[in-house]
């Protein structure tokens, strides 16, 4: 709880002082109303609209429109512009937001261009883009203010921000509202959650701390959260999560990309006690390629990783093949390195070494009988440990799709992965025969934990029925999905029956629905377990 | 155009237009263009930024009319009827839904059982913001519906930011842009998933 307070003091300090992001806007619109339509970044001011660009020019007319995309503005009717002294006035004006340009439009003479030291302007054709002004429904906004703050190509903010048409949205005093798509705004390091609203904080074209109302885990949370992005080629994010009940968290995670071949990445994280973090160097040569991965976790353990793989080497009719080679080390300080613990000096364990060879094979999609389209991957795996162990896998998938109507269409799927942890000589030293059944989740004894000696199945089947006219936001899934697995019992492992059905539609323009309810049958003492997901989109 | 032909046209046909200013007989709308009010018309029929129609008479003048769902986009206004004409016709209805079909292929690697989303900016990239249809093992798609001349920014995910799109060289690649334009179409090929090689 003191951690929460803690955030929630550094949340509101944060937001008392929007300053910092203000100061960086080069340009401020006001109006008796302002309504922000966010997929198309336009923003519009009604009722007296004044826009003040970063070097003193003042703009003035009955209504505005700033095309977030274009950083261009047009200020209609009694319009007028001041710079240094002199005012010119025109029926209609447009001006850039970070460029020099002036087009005045008078309707008795036509347009004539200027720049914002506001020279004699001189005729010019009627450019229709620097004047456009878009024909929108303010109801359908998605926020409604009295003034924003504009940092090209970055964000702008809105003091205050009502949400007319986002349901939870809660009006406040100040929202910075992001538009910059460089990669690093999209990463974050908070935990899955049911519910998240973020509130963005402080913003530059380069960095964005934001506050996150959360609701995770069937309790309410706070988040602070900071990302640094430089286009596409690196970021780094940091974010702490802390819960009104239960377990904080926090993580950070970092890219950079080096040249065309390799990129760097390093991530940590700390929950429930634990930390852990990777970093990773990865390489490209054409599609071919590989990596080099460090991993370390309290307690002492420890791995590395270097890998190399194959492009998808092309195979008769289609299919193809990729192999991926591995070698690395586990580590345990000061010895106790999972399982050799077990062996009768096994302490003295602490480090071991591996390597591995993957191969996986894909066919294309082919047409199968009665009009399907099918696809078939193979996978295989062994790794060989330094100690005599080598561990195995095979996971075969087959996948199958029928369109039934152009709106209708039906799918089937079944995958089998078989695995095997193999110790030649000593299997029953690592998997002993239990003394007592092992205890299902609610508390049934499961005799068949007896048979378990390293080699587990795990099959998966599902049908599905999907209705998604082409042309609609709506669609509609009905799963059936059934599981064969062994070691599987009575809440132990997978449920082995669920079905759900997934609908997705956007009554509103700008709202969208996704709705879920499953029911896993039969399954840990329950004849029917419910479960619900719901959730919101813009 | 011959004025019969031009009054054949245009009569009883209602433009939806976004007036800029107005002052005595000129009214100049949205693109910069400039008509000329007809007789007994008044520019107390327009304010500057909101959406208005008007009829276009045989003698090319305007006149204020509702405007309702049938109405026509300024951008077939003939150009004859403007005093000034912008130098490139300009279309500016942003209360029109437009639909983007989005297509995406997966590669071989992708676990079957995995959805596929779409992460956009609008939703500030949630990683499972918009559950992709199913078009066969290996490829999905989603239509998109946006307003005219929307711009959302894309990427495509698993479900988490740890399984997110990268490019043929592991690298993040730059989004995906979904333009609303009628008929618009992104295809997308997903090289690989940050979580698997």
């Amino acid at each position: 709880m003191r951690r929460a307070l803690a955030a929630a003091l550094v949340c509101t300090a944060c937001a008392a002082v929007p300053q910092a992001a203000r100061a960086r806007a080069s340009a401020t619109l006001e109006g008796g109303t302002i309504s922000f339509f966010a997929d198309t970044l336009s923003v519009v001011a009604r009722d007296r609209a004044s826009l003040r660009l970063i070097d003193g020019t003042h703009v003035s007319g009955d209504a505005a429109y700033v095309d977030l995309k274009n950083d261009r503005a047009v200020l209609a009717g009694h319009a007028r512009i001041e710079h240094g002294g002199t005012t010119v006035s025109a029926d209609a004006i447009a001006v850039d937001l970070d460029a020099n340009r002036v087009d005045l439009l008078d309707v008795g003479t036509g347009v004539s261009r200027t720049t914002r030291t506001l020279g004699s302007p001189v005729h010019a054709e009627i450019d229709a883009k620097r004047f456009a002004f878009p024909d929108v429904d303010d109801r359908y906004a998605f926020i409604r203010s009295r003034h924003a703050a504009i940092t090209p190509r970055a964000n702008v903010r809105f003091s205050p921000a009502a949400f007319p048409t986002s349901v939870g949205g809660v009006p406040v005093p100040s929202y910075l509202y992001t538009f910059a798509t460089a990669a690093g705004f999209g990463q974050t390091t908070l935990p899955g959650a049911t519910f998240d609203q973020p509130y963005g904080l402080i913003g530059t074209p380069t960095s964005l701390t934001s506050a996150h109302a959360r609701w995770e885990n069937n309790d309410g949370a706070l988040a602070l959260q900071e990302q640094l992005a430089s286009g596409d080629t690196a970021y780094a994010t940091g974010a702490i999560d802390a819960p009104f009940r239960g377990t904080g968290s926090s993580g950070f995670n970092a890219y950079q990309r080096l040249g065309t071949r390799y990129t760097f990445l390093v991530d940590g994280n700390a929950a429930f006690g634990s930390r852990e973090g990777d970093a990773t160097l990865g390489a490209a040569f054409g599609t071919a390629g590989g990596r080099l991965t460090y991993h370390l976790q309290n307690g002492g353990y420890s791995s590395f990783d270097a890998s190399l793989r194959t492009p998808d080497l092309e195979l008769v009719g289609g299919n193809t093949l990729r192999l991926t080679a591995d070698v690395g080390y586990d580590a345990q300080r000061g010895g106790d390195l999972y399982p050799y613990v077990v062996l009768p000096g096994g302490r003295a364990y602490g480090t071991v070494w591996r390597h591995g060879l993957d191969a996986f094979l894909a066919t294309p999609i082919v047409h199968g009988p009665l009009g399907t389209s099918i696809g078939v991957t193979l996978d295989g795996s062994r790794t060989w440990y330094a100690f005599p162990r080598h561990a195995d896998a095979v996971t075969a998938s087959a996948n199958a799709s029928k369109k039934l109507t152009r709106n209708f269409s039906l799918f089937a799927g079944y995958q089998n992965t078989w695995s095997s942890q193999v110790y030649p000589g000593d299997q029953s030293l690592f998997f002993p025969i239990p003394s007592a059944p092992l205890l299902t989740p609610d508390g049934m004894p499961y005799y068949g934990w007896y048979a378990y000696t390293g080699a587990a199945v795990a099959r998966y089947m599902n049908l599905d029925l999907q209705y998604a006219p082409p042309t609609s936001s709506t669609s509609l899934r009905l799963s059936a999905r059934h599981t064969d697995d062994f070691y599987q019992f009575d809440g132990l492992g997978r449920p082995v029956w669920e079905l759900r059905l997934d609908a997705q539609f956007r009554p509103f323009p700008n709202v969208g629905i996704a709705l879920g309810r499953s029911y896993d049958f039969g399954w840990g003492g329950r004849r029917w377990l419910p479960g619900w997901s719901f959730a919101i989109t813009p | 155009m011959s004025a019969a032909l031009f009054a054949a046209a245009t009569a009883a046909v209602v433009f939806r237009i976004v007036p800029l200013a107005c002052s005595g007989d000129h009214l100049a709308v949205a693109g910069g263009g400039v008509l000329r009010l007809a007789e007994g018309s008044s520019c107390a029929a327009f304010v500057p930024g909101r959406a208005t129609g008007v009829t276009v008479g045989d003698d090319g003048r305007v006149t204020p009319h509702a405007a309702g769902s049938d109405a026509l986009s300024a951008a077939k206004i003939p150009r004859t009827a403007y005093v000034f004409a912008p130098a490139v016709e300009s279309d500016a209805d942003q209360t029109a839904l437009v639909t983007v079909q989005i297509e995406v292929s997966v590669p071989p690697r992708t676990p079957p059982g995995d959805d596929i989303y779409m992460s956009t900016d609008r939703s500030d990239w949630s990683p499972s913001e918009i559950r992709m249809d199913r078009v066969d093992p290996r490829h999905f798609r989603y239509a998109l519906q946006v307003h005219r001349g929307a711009r959302v920014a894309f990427r495509i995910t698993r479900g988490s930011n740890a399984t997110l799109e990268r490019d043929v060289s592991r690298a993040l690649p730059p989004a995906h842009i979904a333009a609303g334009e009628p008929n618009a179409r992104v295809t997308v090929v997903v090289a690989a998933w940050a979580d698997i090689d």
